[in-house]
């Protein structure tokens, strides 16, 4: 859970950045990504959302971390285009008497989905690094996601915690009673624990709208009001975008 | 003719290996990572999440307009949800660890149209903080966890009980295809986002059966883990197995 809220240190460069305008920005750059058809300029925004990774002050260790999966994923996409897609063979290995052949169209198919992984999730994390989710989720008030949905992702923010709690203090007393000791025992130990936390799901759910009600609540959360934009925010991301769009372009 | 058979078997043996590695190694091979799907698969998952998303949103709005305590509920099992599916069990086939979708129980418990809307809440999350899944992939997430998972559990669930098969069974049997829909549904997704050129059905078979050492053993444990849940939920609080319309009354005082 360290992810969470850890990294989001204050002071760093893009902090003070309005959460809808990075929302907007990392939009559009995502989806320049996904539509672009080589691998330069995916390659070139994960270069450069590492370097405001480091500029933000989060450790390497931590963006690492976070694209570690995505880019085993493309790493293995890699080497599955190479080895079972394409028709122009670069090479021939015979393996007990059978050919395996690499491909350098399929390399190079593999290559473009590998940078667009890499380039995509690079995006995400700098948004995720850069804006707490109370942020981002006044974020998507503005741009209209409805209202249902974004109360249940407050309540559901809110609650993971509480609820992360909960779950480690029954599973360290599960640990503590070989709960874990065998895989039988650990499945039931595992199904005790996921329906402890549905209970207590069921049982903060009351109390929590008892309180509410208390304090007034009428079935809808009050969001915040958004400050209007700064002008020079807008002016450099136009700038930004527009400067990718030609990078994107050539 | 045999050399070409035993050529094929060797490519799909190696096929199967590098899968079962994407596979066994990530424990999040579930969510499609963020940006494998190109723009216009990604553009076409997102549109087809879009209405099973605003069923849920509209199951929302009216039933939490008669029980003020529905959205909290809602969103207080998109945490379980997502906590559920961050949290590794062991796979003793690849000897690692995977991890359980929720959407079985989930949509067992508040049924398929909120447990959709639950499973994009948590997915959105995950994607956001922890880098499972995506933004661009979201949408294909929300269908293959949140509606195929959502709808495979809730109508088997449904069908055994109307069968009068036992709980524990129902239970077992709707965490199990959850499961498999789910993975059944990502295979499709995959295999339609990264062919490029080449044709669809050998790709998706050869990614389906890559998914076989992990999500064979890791279905039946889901389904475990759900028969589990149900069986807690029926032992210590029936009362709200009735309120979630998952038990009649009478079945309780049974």
């Amino acid at each position: 859970m360290e992810l969470f809220s850890e990294y989001f240190k204050k002071g760093h460069i893009l902090s003070k950045i309005d959460a809808r305008v990075k929302l907007l920005v990392s939009l559009t750059i995502l989806v320049m990504v996904l539509s672009y058809k080589a691998f330069v300029f995916p390659l070139l925004v994960l270069g450069l959302c590492t370097l405001l990774t480091l500029g933000m002050k989060i450790p390497l260790r931590v963006f690492l971390l976070r694209v570690s999966q995505p880019l085993f994923i493309a790493s293995m996409i890699v080497i599955l285009k190479f080895l079972f897609s394409g028709n122009d063979a670069l090479f021939s290995l015979h393996i007990v008497g059978i050919k395996l052949s690499g491909h350098k169209d399929g390399l190079i198919e593999g290559l473009k989905i590998a940078s667009r992984i890499l380039g995509a999730t690079s995006v995400i994390a700098v948004l995720g690094f850069s804006t707490p989710l109370t942020e981002f989720i006044a974020g998507l008030s503005w741009l209209r996601v409805p209202r249902g949905f974004i109360e249940v992702l407050m309540f559901a923010y809110r609650y993971i915690f509480v609820l992360f709690e909960d779950a480690m203090v029954i599973y360290n007393a599960q640990k503590n009673r070989l709960g874990y000791s065998n895989i039988r025992r650990g499945l039931v130990s595992f199904g005790t624990l996921a329906g402890s936390l549905v209970l207590k799901a069921f049982e903060h759910s009351h109390n929590i709208t008892v309180s509410m009600i208390q304090r007034g609540y009428d079935g809808n959360i009050p969001m915040l009001k958004h400050k209007p934009f700064s002008l020079s925010e807008v002016f450099v991301s136009v700038l930004l975008i527009s400067a990718m769009g030609v990078l994107w372009k050539i | 003719m045999k050399i070409k058979n035993l050529k094929t078997k060797f490519q799909f043996f190696i096929f199967v290996l590098f899968g079962y590695l994407l596979s066994a190694n990530n424990a999040h091979a579930m969510h499609i990572s963020e940006g494998i799907l190109p723009f216009n698969w990604a553009l076409f998952w997102s549109v087809m999440a879009v209405p099973f998303v605003a069923w849920g949103l509209y199951r929302l709005k009216k039933l939490s307009s008669v029980d003020l305590s529905f959205k909290p509920l809602v969103g207080l099992m998109a945490a379980v949800v997502f906590i559920i599916s961050c949290m590794p069990i062991p796979v003793p086939t690849a000897g690692t660890c995977s991890h359980p979708c929720g959407t079985g129980i989930s949509g067992i418990l508040v049924g398929p149209a909120i447990s959709i809307l639950v499973t994009a809440v948590a997915l959105l999350i995950q994607a956001l903080f922890l880098a499972h899944g995506g933004l661009s992939t979201w949408g294909a997430d929300i269908v293959s966890m949140g509606v195929m998972g959502s709808f495979a559990g809730f109508l088997t669930f449904k069908l055994l009980r109307s069968m009068k098969i036992n709980m524990a069974i129902a239970g077992f049997m709707a965490g199990l295809f959850a499961d498999w829909a789910t993975y059944f549904t990502t295979s499709v997704e995959l295999a339609s986002g990264i062919r490029g050129d080449s044709p669809f059905m050998p790709l998706f078979w050869k990614i389906l059966i890559a998914f076989i050492p992990t999500q064979l053993p890791l279905g039946i444990l889901e389904g475990a883990m759900t028969a589990g849940m149900v069986m807690l939920l029926y032992k210590k609080r029936p009362d709200l197995l009735v309120k979630m319309k998952v038990l009649k009354q009478e079945e309780v005082a049974i």
